[in-house]
């Protein structure tokens, strides 16, 4: 299977469905000539044309109503913000008119619209244009909210996410577009709502996201040296959040450790660890159950003070160590 | 209120166990955590310590029952209370008593009639075992707040509500009938965690004595020692034991195994064991001498249809002896798969009653501790019991020049029932298992 990026990854999905799928065009800042402010849609003007790789004026609530509007003509848009921070301007029209829609025509309209859009901290690019915004999405019933940590989950869910009927937003991860991953060249879609288990475990369940799944990943194989067994879960979906995984997970390790760079107040692992807790899996926990989440600040402009801003690998193994060790 | 002893939940998919003996009788005095009865479950006989100190009174089963776990099996008084302070539903069983539970739920179909609950509250009540008569109406009826409230007033006084414990321990402490006021918790503040139920759970209780100034340590015997001893003493009164030996040129044998691994390997399965190939050939023995698979029956002998083969396997509690069935009918692959599922069973303590029952004969296996040759004692109700020792490679005459080979050697000591197997019949059998493993081609004949 060849290797590629995350970026090329989701490049790779928009391209092949647009050459299967005619419907299919691309809409946001910069993404024509540039090829978009991370590369990602590099010579996709030359392949498909002004009409299908459509540039906007800077303005991410006119990018998404435009979005909204061709989808329910018909068309099955990919509008992208080109930093995740903006989607606040388009919230309105995410919020109050993608997510409503189906559910205020009584099923007989839908919107496939896929709203891209890169998070994170990690490129010094300051508080403006490095947050995780996930946890605000997830709480507009009618969105999904897809959020890939590798480039093969990126490439399937993307595809998956296109063919949704459904507004989708499309959670990407600077840091991740240069990672690397086996991904197939041919088509494939993996399911909206499915968690994966990407390392089986035993003592612990870490259920983190995006950047944090490649962290925790490093961190459970440097502690399995060490006889600690760690299960990572990544969500792939956050909304809707496949909490039978989980449950079932934590029945099984009767540990639990929510890790996520978004901000800890109000952020998903509140969600993750109230489902859990709530469940049956309760009567199998064995300690704390805890989070780990991006301090409540800004993130800094300084690049040794933006790390401190959120979970790092030592962070990560401190805490498993002590739940796991029962030191907490 | 006197103390409901209820039928402890010692493992996760337990619904019941069958009472074996009442240690303790009506009106005895009884401490906190005496042993009160001994009860077997799917797996073993456990002893059942009593919830309080206090007098036992009001047994509702007798030896022999098989009670649902949870279910209130007698009570413990405490001081100044009777018999009379019994719930009326729960008074001492007559022998001809059936089982408690239709009572109570007569007794909660009658409080219908008698009592003035709604109906929400008497549904209630029934389902959650409540005595309607004891609950307290805040109005001019018992309502479903006010049974709710007594539910959550008898829940109160527990004491380890308060106690730091995770949700785990609790649970653990509950399917267990240990209460985690007995046990030491090792995380932060004393917080008891499952690790610690569990360890509480598997540890026996010892303590120092002096006898004529000498000092010893003092175990009191698990469920599994006492069976041990029980059944062994049984087996060395009862059964006179012969015990024949033979040498076993294991040369072919590994050969064969040797070859049967590289098919497993081919066919992705694990590796095949000695013991496999061994309880194989056994199996092949035992159906050409079925005096060998057989008991003792007072006035008859029976020999066995099944060829069940149980090896004594060892575990941290002591010695249990899971059975291989219908060993005769299985290939080696089956057998070894089979064996490797039980010993991790019995390591793991999982072991059900199906599978430690039924045996028709036993191989008991020390070669590892390198000991060249022992005899073993007779696992009753069978008839004869195989003990294996070490192989060890050492020089033997092979030919009839004398040419002296290395060889590795197996000794194989068969102790038998006199009154089933004469020494012939043991000779028979033992040279017939000597063939089979030195020529592991006869099995095909």
């Amino acid at each position: 299977m060849p290797e590629i990026s995350y970026l090329e990854a989701i490049r790779q999905a928009l391209w092949q469905e647009m050459k299967r799928d005619e419907r299919v065009f691309l809409l946001g800042e910069d993404i024509g000539r540039y090829g978009g402010a991370f590369g990602l849609t590099h010579d996709m003007l030359d392949e498909f044309g002004p009409e299908r790789v459509r540039e906007t004026p800077i303005s991410e609530a006119t990018i998404v109503a435009t979005a909204i509007g061709a989808s329910l003509l018909g068309m099955r848009p990919v509008a992208e913000i080109m930093f995740m921070d903006f989607v606040t301007l388009a919230l309105d029209q995410i919020a109050n008119q993608a997510a409503k829609m189906h559910f205020m025509f009584g099923g007989r309209t839908t919107v496939p619209i896929v709203i891209r859009m890169p998070g994170g901290s990690g490129s010094g690019a300051a508080s403006q244009h490095s947050q995780s915004l996930e946890s605000v999405l997830m709480h507009f019933p009618g969105l999904k909210v897809v959020n890939p940590s590798t480039p093969y989950d990126a490439k399937g869910l993307m595809l998956a996410s296109i063919r949704d009927p459904n507004p989708v937003c499309f959670i990407e991860h600077k840091v991740l577009y240069k990672t690397k991953g086996e991904v197939p060249e041919g088509d494939y879609t993996i399911p909206i709502g499915i968690a994966e288990i990407k390392r089986a475990g035993r003592d612990i369940t870490v259920v983190a996201n995006n950047i944090m799944v490649m962290k925790t990943l490093n961190v459970a194989e440097k502690l399995s040296k060490d006889g600690i067994e760690v299960e990572v879960i990544d969500p792939r979906t956050l909304l809707p959040l496949d909490t039978e995984t989980i449950i079932n997970s934590v029945a099984r390790t009767c540990r639990l450790l929510v890790v996520h760079e978004a901000c800890l107040t109000g952020g998903w692992a509140g969600e993750v660890i109230a489902c859990v807790v709530g469940s049956p899996a309760f009567d199998y926990i064995d300690a704390p159950v805890r989070r780990l989440g991006g301090k409540d600040i800004p993130i800094p402009y300084n690049r040794g003070l933006e790390k401190f801003a959120i979970p790092q690998e030592a962070d990560i193994e401190q805490e498993i160590r002590a739940l796991v060790e029962g030191k907490i | 209120m006197p103390v409901p002893f209820i039928m402890p939940k010692f493992d996760m998919d337990q619904e019941k166990a069958t009472i074996i003996s009442w240690s303790k009788k009506e009106g005895d005095l009884v401490k906190f955590d005496e042993t009160v009865l001994t009860v077997e479950t799917e797996k073993v006989a456990i002893d059942v310590p009593a919830p309080a100190s206090g007098i036992l009174a009001g047994i509702l089963y007798k030896d022999g029952d098989v009670v649902p776990v949870t279910k209130v099996i007698a009570y413990i008084l405490k001081e100044g209370e009777s018999i009379a302070d019994l719930p009326k539903a729960d008074s001492p069983t007559l022998p001809s008593k059936p089982e408690a539970a239709p009572v109570l739920q007569t007794t909660v179909a009658a409080q219908a009639a008698s009592v003035n609950a709604t109906p929400v509250a008497l549904r209630m009540a029934k389902e959650e075992g409540v005595d309607l008569s004891k609950v307290l109406a805040s109005g001019d009826k018992i309502t479903r707040e006010d049974v709710q409230h007594y539910i959550e007033e008898q829940k109160k006084p527990a004491a380890h509500v308060t106690l730091p414990a995770t949700p785990a321990a609790r649970r653990i402490s509950l399917e267990t009938g240990i209460p985690l006021e007995a046990v030491a918790g090792s995380g932060p503040r004393g917080r008891v965690q499952s690790a610690d139920v569990l360890a509480k759970a598997n540890s026996v209780p010892s303590s120092v004595t002096t006898i004529n100034g000498r000092e010893a340590e003092v175990v009191p015997l698990n469920s599994i020692r006492r069976t041990i001893a029980e059944r062994m003493q049984k087996s060395f009164q009862e059964s006179p034991h012969i015990a024949l030996a033979v040498d076993v040129d294991m040369t072919e044998i590994e050969n064969t195994r040797k070859r049967f691994n590289i098919q497993a390997e081919k066919f992705g399965q694990p590796r095949i064991t000695i013991t496999a190939l061994m309880i194989k050939i056994v199996a092949w023995a035992l159906v050409r001498n079925p005096y060998i698979n057989a008991s003792f029956n007072g006035d008859s002998i029976l020999l066995w249809k099944d060829v069940n083969i149980g090896v004594a396997t060892a575990v941290p509690q002591g010695l249990v002896v899971p059975v291989l069935k219908g060993v005769d009918q299985l290939g080696v692959s089956e057998i070894n798969m089979r064996l490797s599922e039980l010993a991790d069973k019995a390591r793991e303590n999982k072991l059900k009653l199906e599978n430690v029952q039924g045996g028709t004969f036993t191989i008991s296996n020390l070669g590892m501790f390198g000991i060249r040759q022992f005899r073993a004692v007779i696992n009753p109700p069978e008839s004869a019991i195989l003990a294996v020792g070490s192989v060890v490679r050492r020089p033997i005459v092979v030919d009839e020049q004398d040419r002296v080979e290395v060889r590795p050697m197996l000794s194989l000591t068969l102790s038998a029932d006199h009154r089933v197997i004469d020494g012939i019949v043991a000779a028979q059998f033992l040279s017939d298992l000597a063939a089979g493993l030195e020529s592991p081609n006869l099995l095909l004949f």
